[in-house]
């Protein structure tokens, strides 16, 4: 874990230009540019907002609110992953003739959806003020599902990086899980809508919590239980543990099979 | 394997029988599907392939070393392993001082971005901080030559502009080892002979430099001492003319 710390210090403003790279040649050419880090998550609410307010009536007051606090961490969750498994593959034939330090890579496609993630907090700030909705002081403690949240992405990209190499099947097997995935997240719904017999299977998911804490500051202003908070940060550094140590006990191979 | 070790005085390459083995790559499960087969099937069916069969030698500080052979015969993955890329399956290898690697000029250009933002991220791939290229960024643009295309798109660029750049990032990294890897082929007789004077202005700074080329003549200009690889084989190594004489041998050998 030391050695991640010093090779992403390290190598910082490669990861950093790599990040800002890849938002740029994201938007690069479009003729709304950077706003469609804005757009998108105000469409993608406004669509699941019909849906689930209008069509279904889930009993849910401002649901557009109670719905985006939890859908922009999870975008961030699932566009890192999806960018970072394709990450070393795509810059396979670089790594065949250049030295880089192979972590670079996945961190940057994180940080790259980080930026993005932080520029879709501006429409969710607009859209509380837009319904009037109150700033929970709660606002302050989001650093700590944030921090989890980061922890845990890293960890899952570290790893499906490593394994697309391999196994060119895992970035399909990739959109397939984090479809079902979304749905077992309480992002459209919330946990109290789970039958209580199914709930602990609910609870089994370590994305719950950070997405929890999301919710509870922005919508509930309510603070999460230290019991939740913990999970949510044991679970973060036990994926970014366990990817990583995959990541590096396998990187040196990784050139010999992009 | 150390890749930065101790290395006795003026050493800077050190292989000591090194092994590079590959498997080789058609053979191997792409995807589940055939990893599945593969393991019901139950029969070994990827073969491995060594492309250097322990090979040993030295290079020191300030010596400009050619290595020479046919296609194939292992000279790229010499160079590989000196730069970090490839690690070696069996063997010791120490490189001492900063390496630059000359294996593809341009590796890791984005097309989609400016010759001047490609600089800075190449830069950055090539280990300079980011001050270091701004400081260094007028030097590599009189050297690339590249007029007002410095601010479009490198997709745009031909195919020598883009040689230029490369070569004027790669140099500007300021290495105590030089790896050249037969990218003079590319480009004009104007910007090979830039080229040429830019090589020999590292080894008038003592810099070391190793050469793998097809032109011999290059290789007699520049070298003064030559390794013959051959089928993963350190056959000779001696002097540039020596070297040469018994590469003709091989060649003839073989179209014999």
């Amino acid at each position: 874990m030391r050695q991640l710390v010093i090779e992403a210090w390290k190598n910082r403003e490669l990861i950093w230009a790599l990040a800002v790279k890849e938002l740029r040649v994201r938007y690069k050419r479009s003729a709304l540019g950077f706003l469609w880090a804005l757009l998108n998550p105000l469409l993608m609410m406004l669509i699941l907002t019909m849906v689930f307010s209008a069509v279904m009536r889930v009993p849910v007051h401002d649901y557009p609110i109670f719905l985006i606090s939890t859908l922009l961490p999870w975008t961030f969750f699932s566009q890192s992953l999806a960018y970072s498994a394709d990450s070393i593959v795509s810059n396979g034939e670089l790594l065949k003739k250049v030295y880089v330090s192979k972590s670079v890579f996945p961190i940057a496609a994180v940080v790259s959806n980080l930026i993005n993630f932080f520029l879709s907090m501006i429409p969710l700030v607009l859209l509380l003020v837009i319904f009037r909705f109150p700033f929970y002081w709660t606002w302050l403690y989001l650093l700590i599902p944030l921090i989890s949240l980061i922890l845990f992405t890293l960890g899952c990209s570290f790893f499906f990086s490593m394994v697309n190499v391999f196994f060119r099947d895992m970035s399909h097997i990739l959109q397939v899980v984090l479809q079902a995935w979304f749905y077992f997240c309480p992002i459209i719904y919330s946990l109290d809508f789970v039958p209580a017999r199914y709930r602990m299977l609910f609870r089994l998911n370590p994305l719950l919590y950070p997405l929890n804490g999301f919710r509870l500051a922005i919508y509930y202003g309510l603070l999460p239980t230290a019991q939740s908070m913990a999970v949510s940060l044991v679970c973060g550094i036990m994926a970014l543990v366990i990817g990583y140590g995959l990541f590096r006990r396998s990187q040196d191979m990784l050139v010999f099979y992009v | 394997m150390s890749r930065v070790g101790a290395i006795s005085g003026s050493q800077r390459i050190y292989f000591q029988q090194v092994v590079e083995r590959f498997r080789l790559i058609q053979e191997r499960p792409d995807t589940l599907r055939e990893a599945f087969a593969h393991l019901f099937r139950n029969r070994v069916s990827y073969h491995d392939f060594e492309a250097l069969k322990g090979i040993s030698f030295v290079i020191s500080e300030g010596e400009t070393v050619a290595i020479v052979g046919r296609n194939g015969s292992g000279k790229s993955t010499i160079l590989k392993i000196i730069a970090g890329v490839y690690r070696p399956t069996a063997g010791l290898v120490k490189v001492s001082g900063k390496v630059s690697a000359l294996i593809e000029l341009g590796a890791g250009f984005h097309p989609d971005l400016t010759g001047r933002e490609n600089i800075i991220l190449n830069g950055l791939l090539l280990g300079l901080s980011r001050q270091e290229i701004r400081s260094r960024e007028q030097k590599i643009l009189d050297f690339a030559e590249l007029g007002e295309f410095i601010d479009s798109p490198v997709k745009q660029y031909s195919s020598g502009m883009y040689a230029r750049l490369g070569f004027a990032v790669a140099t500007e990294v300021d290495p105590d080892v030089l790896l050249i890897d037969e990218i003079l082929a590319v480009g004009d007789a104007p910007f090979q002979e830039k080229c040429l004077a830019k090589i020999d202005e590292f080894r008038e700074r003592g810099k070391t430099i190793v050469f793998v080329s097809h032109d011999l003549d290059a290789v007699r200009r520049l070298c003064p001492r030559a390794l013959l690889i051959h089928e993963g084989v350190l056959r000779l190594d001696g002097s540039t003319d020596q070297v040469l004489a018994e590469y003709e041998g091989v060649l003839q050998q073989i179209s014999a």
